[in-house]
């Protein structure tokens, strides 16, 4: 009864066992060599040194085949991807992964997000190369200080910004002729009209702050310190006049639906405010609106629309306003192109200025392009009148006590106040919640924070 | 009914041979995807936790980074986010499918057939292609069910969809829709290991449609309700994609670290705190593990019984 109970298999099962177990892994086996081998392949293909890979988020595309265009000789591998704006971690992300595996990384990169220079340039990413010797002092010297400024860390220069976002006063010529209203110059002039447009005229509206940018909009501008460097501490205080008294003067508009939390990027926004109906009296807003809001996104007529200058607080000099965005050109350090990487960067902000439908959207930072833009722009039909005054002296009034830092604050005002306001709470009371959660994410950044 | 000394031996030697010349072919069959189970799932598993209980420079340092990272601000709450989102999911996961293959089951063949087909089409929608749909379901302004979404959500806007108070409902419901189709075609195949006989003597005996169902049929796939309950924790509390996307679609309206798996993410990627996150991933495969443990042993599901 104990023949079979506990033996062994018998031999012949053995043997066939683990001939089926050899075979299995033999095809394992050679299907991983496979896989592995063409994955290298691949990646030799690219190591050329007169390849050059530039990473672009859409709007930019053109300018990278523009520059593919004009330089036949130069091989361009152009990869689009989502700009890494709104907070966005896509950059990080890459740039992680490139620098385990030690390949990889892109020659030039654009990024709608106008702080990420700051954590590329610093450990543990390490990924900007500085601009210095690659590009000349000379040419260097013409984008404004400002914008020079947010692309130095560490005493560094790191990147140059493509174009300039300067927050000026958006206004609908026409609506304004045919209410009979005056354009605002002081935010106080603003606020009152948008009272006066909630009981006269219901419907339309002054602005918006249901943007993930809107802090920068009202609270930048009149200079807040939420974001502002004191020594080697990051002051943070919500708690200051300067944004409370901002936060008093939007509770009334917001309530009474003269500044609405919502996205100028949403179809909710167009469908009730945009379009050949719309209802957009005034719009506090960067200087890329242009065309590129009114026009592409909200389908607002031509002859409505122009640029008056940034609002004044009270009779407070200097004027100063806020910025929404700026993006910068960044060089990889571990380039092996970097002449043809700084030929490109250099192409695409001082050259670059094609005319027309397909004009830049931005506000070019390099000063002589801004000048060829700016005469283009004033005689741009769509605009019911000259733009290009507002534009030009808004943009040295960017205010600079609002420094930039290594973590996003765009998704902490979308998550802390926006969806709180669309709840129906005021913005007085969400400036600490604000602040609080700011100050957190700059602790975990590394930030030592003050908080007065 | 008692056999002679000599039939039982010769019964096991049978069942001796049967068993002998099962295991090469259950072994061929599993082989291939050995080595990818050890090279992408057991490896790395050990890799994060060699990673959990190191630093950067690789010295040990115990359990300093779940202390780190458990005193993180966002760690609690995405905690928070997943058990109540994993409840609501599982919770309705397992009464609605459970009772959806029931009624397939009772009910005629061919509506049967083409109502499994349906709930399943939804589950062959890659995750992340779902969430992209359910991205135009949850815009009262595109979405065909904008009906619903004023009466049952009460929100005008997308904005309002997506507050933060609905968000583990608005997860669970893409997650379902999604999940719900694949189980209960499994479900239904439990049911039909119920031998036909059982279910006739029920009948004979007086049973309605309803004691089958529940009497007879639920406590016969306990084993395959445990085995879902098992799977859908561990993906449930590991929840990403639909957070995720969410995240990117509306322009960080949903915050980046609203679940734990995202919180690692943001941990690896943004600070490059690959310590931290592995010590996060180890907490989630722990509570996982410990789930899987407990309902094995309530339900002895590895317990062979005829």
């Amino acid at each position: 009864m104990r023949l079979l109970k506990g033996s062994a298999p018998p031999r012949s099962l053995l043997r066939s066992f683990r001939r089926s177990v050899l075979a299995s892994l033999a095809v394992t086996g050679v299907v991983a060599i496979a896989a592995c081998s063409s994955g290298s392949a691949n990646s030799s293909s690219n190591q050329g040194s007169t390849d050059l890979t530039v990473w672009v988020d859409s709007v930019r595309m053109p300018v990278a085949e523009a520059y593919a265009k004009a330089h036949p000789n130069q091989h361009v591998n152009i990869v689009t991807f989502d700009g890494d704006g709104n907070g966005a971690s896509t950059l990080q992300t890459k740039i992680q992964l490139w620098n385990r595996t030690g390949s990889g990384w892109p020659d030039v990169v654009f990024s709608e997000q106008v702080n990420d220079p700051v954590w590329m340039a610093q450990k543990p990413f390490d990924f900007a190369a500085p601009l210095k010797d690659l590009i000349s002092a000379n040419l260097l010297s013409q984008w404004p200080a400002a914008s020079t400024a947010q692309c130095t860390i560490n005493g560094e220069l790191y990147c140059v910004q493509d174009n300039l976002a300067q927050v000026v006063l958006w206004v609908n010529k026409k609506l304004m002729d045919q209410f009979g209203y005056t354009v605002p110059k002081t935010w106080q002039e603003w606020a009152a009209l948008g009272t006066k447009v909630a009981a006269e005229h219901p419907g339309y509206i002054v602005g918006n702050i249901g943007d993930s940018f809107g802090h920068w909009i009202y609270l930048w501008g009149n200079k807040c310190p939420l974001e502002q460097f004191q020594g080697d501490k990051l002051l943070i205080n919500p708690a200051d006049s300067h944004c409370t008294r901002v936060a008093t003067m939007l509770d009334p508009l917001i309530k009474n639906g003269s500044v609405p939390p919502l996205s100028v990027f949403t179809p909710d926004f167009a469908q009730k405010y945009g379009g050949a109906n719309d209802k957009v009296l005034l719009m506090p807003g960067p200087a890329w609106y242009a065309q590129a809001l009114f026009d592409q996104t909200l389908h607002i007529p031509a002859g409505q629309i122009t640029a008056a200058a940034a609002l004044q607080w009270e009779n407070e000099t200097p004027i100063t306003t806020g910025q929404v965005g700026g993006g910068p050109w960044i060089i990889s350090r571990h380039s092996k192109n970097l002449k043809g990487a700084a030929d490109f960067v250099v192409w695409a902000t001082t050259v670059f200025n094609p005319t027309g439908q397909d004009a830049r959207p931005g506000y070019p930072a390099y000063a002589p392009l801004a000048d060829a833009w700016l005469s283009a722009q004033a005689s741009n039909s769509y605009f019911a009148a000259d733009p290009t005054p507002a534009l030009k002296s808004a943009a040295s009034q960017v205010w600079a006590g609002w420094n930039l830092v290594t973590y996003p604050d765009q998704p902490v005002w979308s998550n802390t106040v926006i969806t709180q306001l669309v709840a129906g709470k005021s913005l007085s009371s969400l400036l600490q919640p604000f602040g609080d959660a700011l100050a957190q994410a700059a602790q975990a950044s590394g930030y030592t924070v003050a908080r007065q | 009914m008692v056999m002679a000394p000599d039939m039982v031996a010769v019964r096991r030697a049978q069942a001796a041979r049967m068993r002998g010349l099962r295991v090469p072919h259950g072994v061929l069959f599993v082989a291939p995807y050995l080595p990818f189970l050890v090279g992408f799932g057991i490896l790395p598993m050990l890799y994060a936790l060699y990673l959990a209980v190191t630093n950067d420079s690789g010295s040990w340092v115990g359990i300093d980074n779940f202390v780190r990272t458990v005193r993180d601000y966002r760690f609690l709450p995405a905690f928070g986010h997943i058990i109540l989102y994993t409840c609501v999911w599982l919770g309705s996961l397992i009464v609605i499918v459970v009772a959806l293959a029931l009624l397939l089951h009772g009910r005629a063949n061919r509506t049967s057939s083409t109502f499994r087909f349906l709930f399943y089409i939804p589950g062959a929608l890659a995750g992340a292609s779902s969430v992209l749909v359910w991205l135009f379901m949850l815009d009262p302004v595109v979405s065909p069910g904008s009906f619903l979404l004023h009466h049952l959500l009460g929100s005008e806007l997308f904005v309002e969809s997506i507050a933060p108070g609905k968000l583990p409902f608005v997860f669970a419901m893409i997650a379902f829709w999604t999940g719900a189709g694949g189980w209960i075609v499994v479900m239904y195949g439990a049911l039909n290991t119920i031998p036909d006989e059982l279910e006739e003597a029920a009948r004979i005996d007086g049973a309605g449609p309803l004691t089958v169902a529940l009497r007879l049929k639920l406590p016969l796939i306990r084993k395959w309700i445990a085995y879902m309950t098992i799977l859908a924790f561990a993906t449930g509390t590991q929840l990403f994609v639909e957070p995720q996307l969410v995240n990117q679609a509306s322009l960080g309206l949903v915050p980046d670290t609203w679940s734990s798996n995202q919180l690692a993410f943001q941990l690896a990627f943004r600070y490059g705190d690959f310590n931290g996150a592995a010590a996060i991933a180890v907490d989630l495969i722990a509570i996982g593990l410990i789930a899987a443990v407990l309902i094995v042993m309530r339900t002895g599901l590895f317990r062979t019984e005829d």
